[in-house]
C-alpha cells in the first residue's frame, strides 16, 4: 500500500486546499463552543467518508480519488477538507442568521458551492468520475446532506448553548 | 434473505435506541456515533479491499445488507450499549451489557458469513471479537474526551 500513486497536481492541490480550508478555520473569530466546533468538524468529515465509501467505492464505485481506486494518504487528506466545509456552513448559517425565509436560499447556494468545488476537484484530477457518473448527480446529494445539516444545527441550537458568547440570538421566527 | 434480516436488524437497533432512556445528550450520542461510523467504514475498507483478508459479496442485495451492517447497525449498537452502560450502577450489570452487545455483533457477523455477504480468506471471528471489543473501548473514551473538552472550556474561559 503506497502513500500516493504519483505525486503531481492533484496531491499539490489537496495540500493547498487543506492549508486554505484550515486557515479559514483558525483565522475566523471563534463563534461556537468547543464541543459544537468539534461536533460539526467531525460531522462534515464523516459525511465525506460515508459518501465516498458508499457511492465512490465498493460495488457502486462512481468515482476514483487521486488516480487510484485504492485508499491512499491523500484520499484521507481529501476527506479532511469536508470538516472545514461543514464548519463554514454553520459559521455563515449563524453569521447570516438564517431563518425560515432564507433557509431554502442558503441551502441551494451551498449545494451550488459544493458542486462548484467538486467541479474544481475534477479539473485538478483529485476526483475522476467513472461508470457514467456526472457532476449534476452530486447536486441532490449536497442538497440532501446540507438540508439535514441545517435542520440538525437548528435542533442543536434549540437545546444547547451553541455560541461562545452564550447569547441566544433571535432567529426571526 | 440477507437484506431482509439486516434491514430488520437496522430497524430494531434504531427503534431500540429511540425507546431506551438515554444517559447521553443528543450531541454526545451524535459524536460517538460519528466516531464509530468513521472507524467502521475505514476498517472494513482496509480489511476487505486493501489487505484483502475478507472478500465481500458481488451480489447487489447482499452488498446493501453489508452497507447496512457497516454504516447503521455497528455504530448504533455501540451508541445504544454506551447509553445503557452509563446507566448501569453495578459492575456485573455493565459486564452483562458489554457481553450482550458483543454477542449480538458476533451473531450478526456470523450471519453475514452465513449469507455470503463476507467470505473469510485470512480471517476468523475471533479477530472480529477483538475488533468489536476495541470499538467498545473507543466509544467509551471518545465520550470521555468529548465531555472533557466541553468541561475544560467552561473551566478556563
Amino acid at each position: 500500500m503506497s502513500l500516493w500513486e504519483s505525486f503531481d497536481k492533484n496531491e499539490i492541490s489537496i495540500l493547498l486546499f487543506v492549508v486554505v480550508g484550515y486557515a479559514f478555520l483558525f483565522l475566523l473569530p471563534k463563534k461556537f463552543t468547543r464541543e459544537i466546533t468539534l461536533l460539526f468538524l467531525l460531522w462534515g468529515f464523516t459525511i465525506g467518508v460515508l459518501f465516498d465509501f458508499t457511492i465512490g467505492g465498493g460495488l457502486v464505485d462512481f468515482f476514483k480519488l487521486n488516480d487510484s481506486n485504492g485508499y491512499r494518504l491523500f484520499d484521507f487528506l481529501y476527506y479532511l477538507l469536508f470538516a472545514p466545509f461543514s464548519y463554514l456552513f454553520i459559521y455563515f448559517y449563524e453569521s447570516f442568521r438564517i431563518n425560515k425565509k432564507t433557509f431554502i436560499w442558503y441551502i441551494v447556494a451551498w449545494a451550488g458551492i459544493g458542486v462548484g468545488m467538486q467541479w474544481v476537484f475534477t479539473l485538478v484530477e483529485i476526483v475522476q468520475f467513472q461508470k457514467g457518473y456526472k457532476i449534476p448527480f452530486s447536486f441532490p446529494i449536497f442538497l440532501m446532506t446540507q438540508t439535514i445539516t441545517g435542520l440538525y444545527y437548528e435542533f442543536v441550537f434549540s437545546r444547547f448553548k451553541v455560541l461562545k458568547s452564550g447569547l441566544k440570538k433571535p432567529r426571526g421566527y | 434473505m440477507a437484506f431482509a434480516v439486516f434491514f430488520f436488524a437496522s430497524w430494531l437497533v434504531l427503534t431500540l435506541f429511540l425507546v431506551i432512556p438515554k444517559k447521553l445528550s443528543i450531541i454526545e450520542n451524535t459524536f460517538v456515533f460519528l466516531i464509530i461510523l468513521v472507524i467502521s467504514i475505514n476498517w472494513t475498507w482496509i480489511i476487505y479491499e486493501e489487505i484483502k483478508l475478507i472478500k465481500s459479496t458481488e451480489e447487489t442485495m447482499e452488498y446493501t445488507a453489508f452497507l447496512l451492517f457497516r454504516s447503521v447497525i455497528i455504530p448504533m449498537i455501540l451508541v445504544t450499549q454506551l447509553n445503557l452502560l452509563c446507566r448501569a450502577n453495578k459492575f456485573t450489570k455493565s459486564l452483562l451489557i458489554l457481553s450482550t452487545s458483543l454477542a449480538i455483533l458476533l451473531l450478526l457477523t456470523f450471519l453475514s458469513t452465513f449469507f455470503n455477504m463476507a467470505n473469510y480468506i485470512k480471517w476468523n471471528i475471533g479477530y472480529d471479537a477483538i475488533y468489536y471489543l476495541s470499538l467498545h473501548v473507543i466509544a467509551y473514551y471518545s465520550l470521555k474526551f468529548f465531555r472533557k473538552s466541553a468541561q475544560s472550556e467552561v473551566k478556563y474561559s
